[in-house]
């Protein structure tokens, strides 16, 4: 009995000093133009691929000045020896599209290698959840991928694709479809996406005009395609106290309300605005919710998952969509929650006021407070 | 100060990884020792070491090694170890189930880990390597951990999630010894109800070999000859690797526990030669002063020790020095202990050594046995005056010592008492 113990503890907690920094992917012999080859193979892939990956391909090669990891050169038989040895704990489709991008160049096998090499890494328990890969599977939480495990994928990344990956940008992956977001815009040349930011609840309440006991977010990650956050009904919250007499149930207008603050919170991180300007947290204000729709009662103990994309963004309002998910269980979504919101540089606050406004501290608490 | 007492083994070494077999082969003195296959080059002239079965651990990528399938470690537990690393897990996890300790009693502020191992050289030289040619940042991640002297701590204690007292011990050859002596310590002194202690060494080409240039090894090619402590042929040591882990605990856990107990930790001694940073003291001065304090300490008179597992290592200079500290300390004795040295079965598991030898130490109080010192055919004059035991006795010892010296002149006794 004690001889499996280790398996009965906690999994190993690292004491790491944060991810080693990376920068960005460049190529160890950049060459500077798309060879031909690779227009030719993009050819075969039929017209859809043809006419997207063709004028992304002109596009790169216009910028003459991008490189093109990987590109092809001989592949000598040594060559496929290391590559085989490097890649003999992945799958077989893993070593031949690694292989075929290293005579071709072609991109389209990148997605391959890159899963392959992560599904490599992945303890076999968890590696069904690879089978049909959902771009929203988190790397740590879902594929038990540490910091450490994230490096040796790196490493192992690098030595097949024979590019270093410096990256800054790596450490804010958190999904698999950040990764091949990633992957997709190195490789064409693109510009990367922003980095997914993580926040914790100390951070959150740093940042939001909103603070507890009306806050509804526990723990919450933005990038510029939307954002997504947790809440724990904690069963302590003062509403459900009467919210329903003896029947405790999350009121649907606060669990809009947490839907609106994670819209909050987009506007504060996420960057949506435009480039050079700040949002003024103090001037983002509800405006108006459409297609709102409840499914399912919501009760201390359950853990919201919240979700928003941006649908429409021009100052001064921001249009987003928003669900609401507990477990695989839809519990709420609102088809549009619209919020005003105004630059930093256009209000005009005076000295006074704005300290006076850390007692209060936001428009929407001091409005809960009475 | 409170009575400490040896709970648990767990083993990995050239003589077997179970107590049993163990306990078999020290009294029926089988070596561990075979041709070793990377020695046989013409340009290495040793050719023997004492090897670990049911193990392969010689690839730099630890998911190709082989060890009992009794055993399941994944993947992300071995990545962060050398060869003796598994090793040591595997003789922890025989070592918590010989001590039939439940995780509660892991995994608390009263229970400590002290380990010894001299780190891998062989991992550090292929991570270095692959710093040189392919550059620092394609460096295994967990390169640093797996390879220098103090793995076998960091891996343990995040493993077993140990809380109390953590250390290495980096005194060469008397490493483990150290780390089994400052265990008895904390429970001693009240600071800690329950230790695990840890010696392991990986026991490949890159931890023995450089030993050849101090010419300290055995060129001995025939097993059965390369380890003779006290033999007027001995030519110097024969390498192993392996692990040793043991349990002490407090006299109130073992008696809350009702546990098992092999024998009484009475207590230790040390004293350091101050002569030379590679060569014993030619009289074994400081060998001598720390069987002294070791005596003294836990108040056994000389008369009364039954055994000592001498550290003879079977080189030329160190088992005669060995010689003159016991001829010292058990002069006027009426009746003298009796002497072996286990080496002569397994090899010299230098940081391993201490731990390894405490351990047969309580399965011979256990079993009821002195092991005796193999391969003795003609006895070196210079070791004349000791009661060198060339067979096993079947009697069971009441106290024993437990030599080991390091480089540098570090000494360390210990001393064991019959439950």
């Amino acid at each position: 009995m004690a001889r499996d113990l280790p398996g009965n503890l906690p999994e190993p907690a690292y004491n790491l000093a944060p991810a080693p920094k990376f920068t960005k992917i460049c190529c160890k012999q950049p060459s500077n133009r798309l060879p031909l080859t690779k227009i030719r193979v993009y050819n075969r892939n039929g017209p859809k691929l043809h006419q997207r990956n063709m004028a992304q391909a002109v596009d790169t090669s216009s910028k003459a000045s991008k490189p093109f990891p990987g590109s092809p050169k001989p592949c000598t038989p040594e060559d496929d020896a290391y590559l085989r040895e490097a890649l003999k704990r992945c799958s077989a489709s893993t070593y031949e599209a690694a292989g075929q991008f290293r005579k071709t160049g072609n991109t389209e096998h990148l997605p391959a290698i890159v899963l392959g090499i992560i599904e490599r890494y992945v303890e076999p328990d968890l590696r069904a959840k690879l089978k049909d890969p959902d771009d929203d599977l988190r790397l740590i939480e879902d594929l038990g991928i540490d910091s450490l495990t994230m490096m040796e994928i790196v490493i192992l990344v690098e030595d097949v694709l024979q590019m270093s990956i410096n990256n800054e940008e790596l450490r804010h992956l958190r999904t698999l479809g950040d990764v091949k977001q990633f992957i997709e815009c190195k490789v064409r040349g693109l510009p990367l996406p922003q980095p997914t930011k993580f926040l914790p609840i100390e951070q959150i309440a740093s940042i939001m005009p909103i603070q507890p006991p009306f806050l509804f977010l526990n723990e919450a990650s933005v990038s510029s395609q939307g954002a997504s956050a947790k809440y724990k009904i904690s069963g302590q919250e003062f509403f459900l106290q009467g919210h329903f007499k003896d029947n405790p149930v999350m009121p649907a207008s606060i669990m809009l309300e947490a839907l609106g603050q994670l819209g909050v919170l987009f506007l504060l991180e996420g960057g949506a605005g435009e480039p050079g300007k700040v949002v003024n947290p103090q001037t983002i204000f509800f405006t108006s919710c459409e297609g709102v729709r409840c499914h399912r009662m919501c009760r201390p103990g359950d853990v919201l998952s919240l979700s928003i994309k941006p649908k429409r963004l021009k100052a001064p309002l921001a249009t987003f969509e928003g669900a609401i998910r507990v477990g695989q269980d839809k519990a709420a979504i609102a088809e549009e929650i619209t919020l005003t919101f105004g630059y930093a540089e256009e209000v005009a606050v005076e000295p006074e006021k704005q300290s006076a406004t850390n007692g209060e501290s936001t428009p929407l608490a001091a409005v809960v407070n009475g | 100060m409170r009575k400490v007492y040896i709970t648990g083994i767990g083993l990995v070494t050239s003589i077997g990884n179970d107590i049993p077999s163990v306990s078999q082969n020290l009294r029926d003195l089988r070596h561990g020792f075979e041709i070793y296959p990377p020695f046989q080059k013409p340009n290495v002239p040793v050719k023997v070491i004492g090897t670990i079965k049911g193990y392969t651990a010689d690839s730099y990528d630890c998911e190709d090694w082989d060890y009992p399938s009794r055993f399941s470690i994944k993947r992300d537990i071995l990545r962060g170890m050398a060869p003796h690393g598994l090793y040591t897990y595997c003789a922890m996890l025989d070592a918590i189930a010989d001590a039939k300790l439940g995780g509660a009693d892991i995994s608390n502020d009263d229970t400590g880990l002290y380990a010894a191992s001299g780190g891998s050289p062989r991992l550090l030289g292929h991570y270095l390597h692959r710093m040189n040619t392919m550059g620092v940042m394609r460096c295994s991640p967990l390169g640093i951990v797996a390879s220098i002297a103090g793995t076998v701590n960091f891996n343990l204690v995040s493993n077993f999630k140990i809380k109390g007292a953590s250390a290495g011990f980096a005194s060469a050859c008397a490493s483990s010894s150290h780390a089994v002596g400052f265990a008895y310590d904390e429970i001693a002194f009240n600071r800690q109800k329950r230790m695990f202690v840890a010696g392991a060494e990986d026991g490949n080409v890159e931890s023995i070999l450089p030993f050849a240039g101090m010419r300290a090894l055995s060129q001995q090619a025939n097993p059965d000859l390369a380890s003779r402590p006290f033999d007027t042929g001995r030519d110097g040591f024969v390498g192993t690797g392996g692990a040793a882990v043991l349990v002490l605990e407090s006299e109130e856990e073992v008696q809350r526990r009702g546990a098992r107990v092999y024998c009484e930790v009475a207590g230790w001694g040390q004293a350091s030669d101050g002569y030379n940073v590679a060569i014993s003291h030619p009289d074994g001065d400081g060998l001598r002063t720390a069987m002294g304090n070791a005596l003294r300490r836990t108040s056994v008179d000389p008369e009364a020790v039954d055994y000592v597992n001498a550290h003879a290592t079977s080189t030329p200079i160190g088992d005669v020095s060995e010689a003159r500290a016991l001829r010292a300390v058990f002069r006027n004795g009426a009746t003298r202990p009796a002497v072996s040295s286990t080496k002569a079965l397994t090899g010299h598991g230098l940081s391993l050594a201490g731990a390894m030898e405490t351990a047969f130490c309580a399965i011979a109080f256990k079993e009821g046995f002195m092991p005796g010192s193999a391969h003795i055919a003609s006895l070196d004059p210079a070791c004349e005056g000791l009661n060198i035991i060339r067979a096993t006795l079947p009697q069971q010892p009441h106290v024993v010592l437990n030599n080991s010296s390091g480089f540098g002149g570090a000494n360390v006794c210990i001393v064991l008492r019959k439950a």
